[in-house]
């Protein structure tokens, strides 16, 4: 505690300070490219960004869960090398993870003692003498939080409080917080923030890693824009505007432009109606959708990740259950938790997380290029039996005609580059001869080429009549592949229209959350239909 | 470039036993034995004589199936260790067939040996009905199960199978269901095809059939598999009954297809720990029904070499059961040599 304490007078050098911060992850991609970055004591400074644009790589980096690649951290002025967050710890440096890392079954009380100085393999958590400690800090900073209840019983907003304690009762005077609103009630976000506020008036230093435009106005005195791993603005919360922030969010038009031809759209091909899906917690992500999907043409999804993207693909490609509404595939009703049934009636899909849905990354090529075409009869032989010599002859067919480079098609999959391994998947669904395409993410983490590729390839589809659903993150990719766009947060399409209908400007702001006002050509109010 | 990547898990086992051997000798050496003499026991009484290696591939025989039913649940995603209970229940139902339901001569061998397969398979029925429709981990149910099979084999060994005046064993099979010794001075009989032609099968299913396809993919990555149209439940009550079946083979293995018992002892010792050993040979043999037939031959080798080593150089039997441990310990190595890395020596 005596370092929260100490923190309130103001001091010379930051409390700490980045320079310099590269970060390439071992596949590649460079995540941070040159970030300087620091925070004095008694600030609350807003780290804000796109998806991907390095926020929380630079955030943990800083609390010593990953290491710069280059750089350099200096905390008061020293240099200092983490090799893990107790490292961090000690120096009194503490991140507040959007996943908590707390024991459902235990105490408010021993989450927070759990790894304590004090605590040992074969030692008890000394509970008794500790709880009077914990108690002092949690009325000293104004905290309500139930000692002796198991966390697992406690509101998500009260786990956060636990997990924040706990960071604060080793004495930490920078806290990193990471998304802290994404799981919260509105009520729930506003004490934290008034919380946030007193901690700033103790001498803490407060990082907040958020997306949400209307958080960095309300409680940041400082903001740091991070785009593609570079700063790109900083200034002080008084002089920013919500329109001045979602602009050097977003940035300007990047080079790769594919050439769309107009095209007019025919019959609908995708309905969905009223739509409301569940995700994993329970809660309601996706409410009360309502859109077509029409021949030749490229419906896109833009919006900030976690605003029920994920839940609306898996709902419409049959891997989540939808709790309400209606979807039709070429008129019928499509069944739920059903992907067979889906993909023979002409989808195919382009999961979010390629390793994760789409492919086996430990099966080779051959056995990859059936994934989700295992019972088609082409493959197959008398009594179930795999016609190996068929697949072989698809899959050699499909390195050929989409440029996957691998050394052979017996490689496990694991070893292609990203864009291989994107080029095998696309080309496996493209290759289905589908009426659907859902694809999602279809270029994250991908080169230049491949991204090029991919995306021409999915504006090909449209010009043969296919209809494309495409949800990205990346504004640039919405804007520029689809023939109608619509900006998708909190569940729900803010904004649906013709897609040179929309300015970049406006969209940045809808995906903060911040529906523009007074522009008369925008397209404003929902119009699902 | 395929072979090469194909063989890299054999070469990779085969340095990790060598790391064993090495570690044993020095646990040899420890207890007061010169290595090189053990060793040379151990060689000499698994491979120095054809009976030798008869008697080799009997320890073989049933642990190449235990594996079988860990390695299957590996590649379908489980973590199968029921193989001992299914195993004892295998042993039962083929001692039940085969001495107490008279037959003609192949049939009655046939239907022991199937009988013993399917009270595996059943009884592996019971952690799978509770993984697939309760979400019960498979480790805790196959644990439970593991126990409850002990002693309701016992039970069923004593009460419904025993042979009067004889409280020592079950009722032993009728010649009709044995299978025939393959050398007078060994105990090895043709169950041995049996169960490499079990293993072999497995292998073509695993990697030639659509459902083995689906079952690996579900093991390999199971969002995938859902996204593929793998239905969960049905991969674990498939895996599982694999698994099931052949542990009921081993178990019965050792009733109808090894001398001179012929039978079930009453306190399942003819029996007990071939199971859990089965573990330790799938690690060794990477998962892979054929690595595992490898790998038993291995652990056999140990088990029947064991012997001349204890007679000839003094080792103690217990010091093979060590080395067995050490093998299977041996195989961590890699891993934990990257964790290791990770953990201490990063700057």
């Amino acid at each position: 505690m005596a370092d929260v304490v100490d923190g309130g007078v103001s001091a010379p050098a930051p409390r700490v300070q980045m320079r310099g911060i590269h970060k390439v992850y071992p596949d590649g991609t460079a995540a941070l490219r040159g970030v300087d970055f620091r925070l004095h004591p008694g600030e609350i400074v807003g780290l804000l960004g796109e998806n991907g644009a390095g926020k929380s790589t630079l955030m943990k980096i800083l609390s010593g869960l990953l290491r710069p690649t280059r750089g350099e951290v200096l905390v008061e002025g020293h240099p200092a090398r983490f090799r893990n967050p107790s490292d961090a710890l000690r120096c009194g440096i503490g991140m507040v993870h959007q996943v908590f890392t707390l024991v459902p079954p235990f105490t408010a009380l021993q989450n927070v003692l759990l790894g304590q100085e004090g605590a040992g393999l074969l030692r008890a958590l000394p509970e008794a003498s500790a709880r009077a400690r914990v108690q002092a800090l949690l009325d000293e900073l104004g905290l309500d939080v139930p000692l002796d209840v198991p966390v697992e019983s406690l509101p998500v907003g009260v786990q956060q409080r636990v997990e924040i304690c706990k960071t604060l009762y080793r004495g930490t005077s920078v806290l990193i917080l990471d998304e802290p609103t994404s799981a919260l009630t509105p009520g729930e976000a506003d004490e934290l923030f008034r919380f946030l506020r007193r901690l700033r008036d103790r001498g803490v230093g407060v990082v907040l890693i958020t997306h949400k435009l209307r958080e960095v106005l309300e409680v940041t005195d400082r903001v740091v824009v991070l785009r593609q791993g570079m700063v790109v603005g900083e200034l002080s919360t008084g002089s920013a505007t919500a329109e001045n922030l979602a602009e050097l969010m977003v940035g300007q038009v990047t080079g790769l432009r594919v050439r769309r031809t107009p095209r007019a759209p025919g019959q609908p091909v995708l309905s969905v109606r009223g739509l409301w899906v569940r995700d994993d917690q329970g809660r309601l992500a996706v409410r009360d959708l309502s859109f077509d999907v029409r021949e030749g043409e490229i419906f896109g999804v833009a919006g900030v990740e976690g605003n029920g993207q994920s839940e609306l693909v898996q709902a419409l490609t049959g891997l989540r259950r939808f709790e309400a509404g209606e979807v039709r595939l070429e008129g019928q009703a499509v069944p739920t938790l059903e992907p067979l049934a889906l993909y023979r009636r002409g989808l195919a899909h382009v999961p979010e997380d390629k390793a994760r849905f789409g492919l086996a990354l430990g099966f080779d090529l051959v056995e990859n290029s059936i994934l989700g075409r295992q019972r088609e009869n082409q493959f197959l032989r008398g009594l179930g039996r795999l016609n190996r010599p068929a697949i072989v002859r698809y899959a050699r067919e499909l390195v050929e005609r989409f440029h996957v480079v691998a050394p052979d098609l017996a490689t496990p999959v694991r070893n292609l580059s990203g864009g291989n391994q994107q080029r095998l998947l696309v080309g496996r669904e493209v290759s289905k001869q589908p009426k659907l395409v859902v694809a999602m993410h279809p270029t994250r983490g991908l080169d230049v080429a491949s991204t090029v590729y991919i995306r021409e390839l999915l504006v090909q589809l449209r010009d043969v009549g296919k209809a494309v659903l495409l949800v990205s993150a990346d504004l640039d990719e919405v804007l520029e592949l689809s023939d109608r766009v619509a900006v998708m947060y909190g569940g729900q399409f803010l904004a649906v229209g013709p897609s040179d209908h929309f300015r970049r400007e406006t969209v940045g702001l809808l995906m903060g959350g911040v529906v523009p006002t007074g522009d008369a050509d925008q397209p404003r109010a929902p119009s699902p239909r | 470039m395929r072979t090469s990547r194909a063989l890299r898990p054999l070469a990779e086992s085969l340095a990790t036993v060598a790391l064993g051997l090495v570690a044993g000798a020095v646990l040899i050496w420890a207890f007061g034995h010169p290595p090189g003499a053990a060793y040379r026991a151990l060689v000499l009484g698994a491979f120095g004589t054809w009976e030798d290696l008869l008697e080799t591939l009997a320890f073989a025989t049933p642990l190449m199936l235990t594996a079988l039913t860990f390695a299957v649940g590996v590649r379908g995603g489980l973590f199968n260790i029921g193989a001992e209970g299914q195993m004892y229940l295998g042993a039962v139902g083929a001692t039940f067939v085969a001495g107490m339901v008279p037959m003609p001569a192949w049939v009655h061998l046939a239907a022991a040996t199937l009988a013993g397969m399917a009270a595996g398979a059943v009884w592996a029925l019971i952690p799978a009905a509770l993984k697939a429709w309760r979400g019960a981990h498979e480790v805790i149910s196959t644990i439970m199960c593991n126990w409850i099979a002990l002693h309701l084999s016992m039970y069923l060994a004593i009460n419904l199978l025993a042979e009067p005046g004889r409280a020592e064993r079950t009722v032993p099979a009728l010649p009709t269901a044995r299978y025939p010794v393959l050398s007078e001075d060994s105990t090895l009989t043709a169950v041995v095809f049996v169960a490499v032609g079990f293993a072999l099968l497995v292998y073509a299913y695993l990697w030639g059939t659509r459902a083995g396809y689906e079952l690996r993919l579900a093991g390999e990555n199971p969002d995938a598999a859902r996204y593929a149209g793998v239905r969960p439940q049905r991969v674990v009550v498939l895996t599982f009954v694999i698994g099931g079946l052949a542990a009921g083979l081993a178990g019965a293995s050792q009733v109808i297809g090894r001398p001179p018992a012929w039978s079930l002892y009453a306190t399942l010792g003819n029996v007990t720990t071939l199971g859990f050993d089965g573990i330790g040979v799938a690690l060794v043999g990477r998962n892979h029904p054929i690595g595992g037939i490898l790998g038993a031959v291995l652990f056999g080798a140990l088990a029947q070499g064991g012997r001349l080593m204890e007679y000839e150089v003094g080792v103690l039997s217990e010091l093979v059961r060590a080395l067995n441990g050490i093998i299977v310990f041996a195989m961590a190595v890699p891993e934990l040599w990257s964790l290791i890395r990770r953990r201490f020596l990063r700057p």
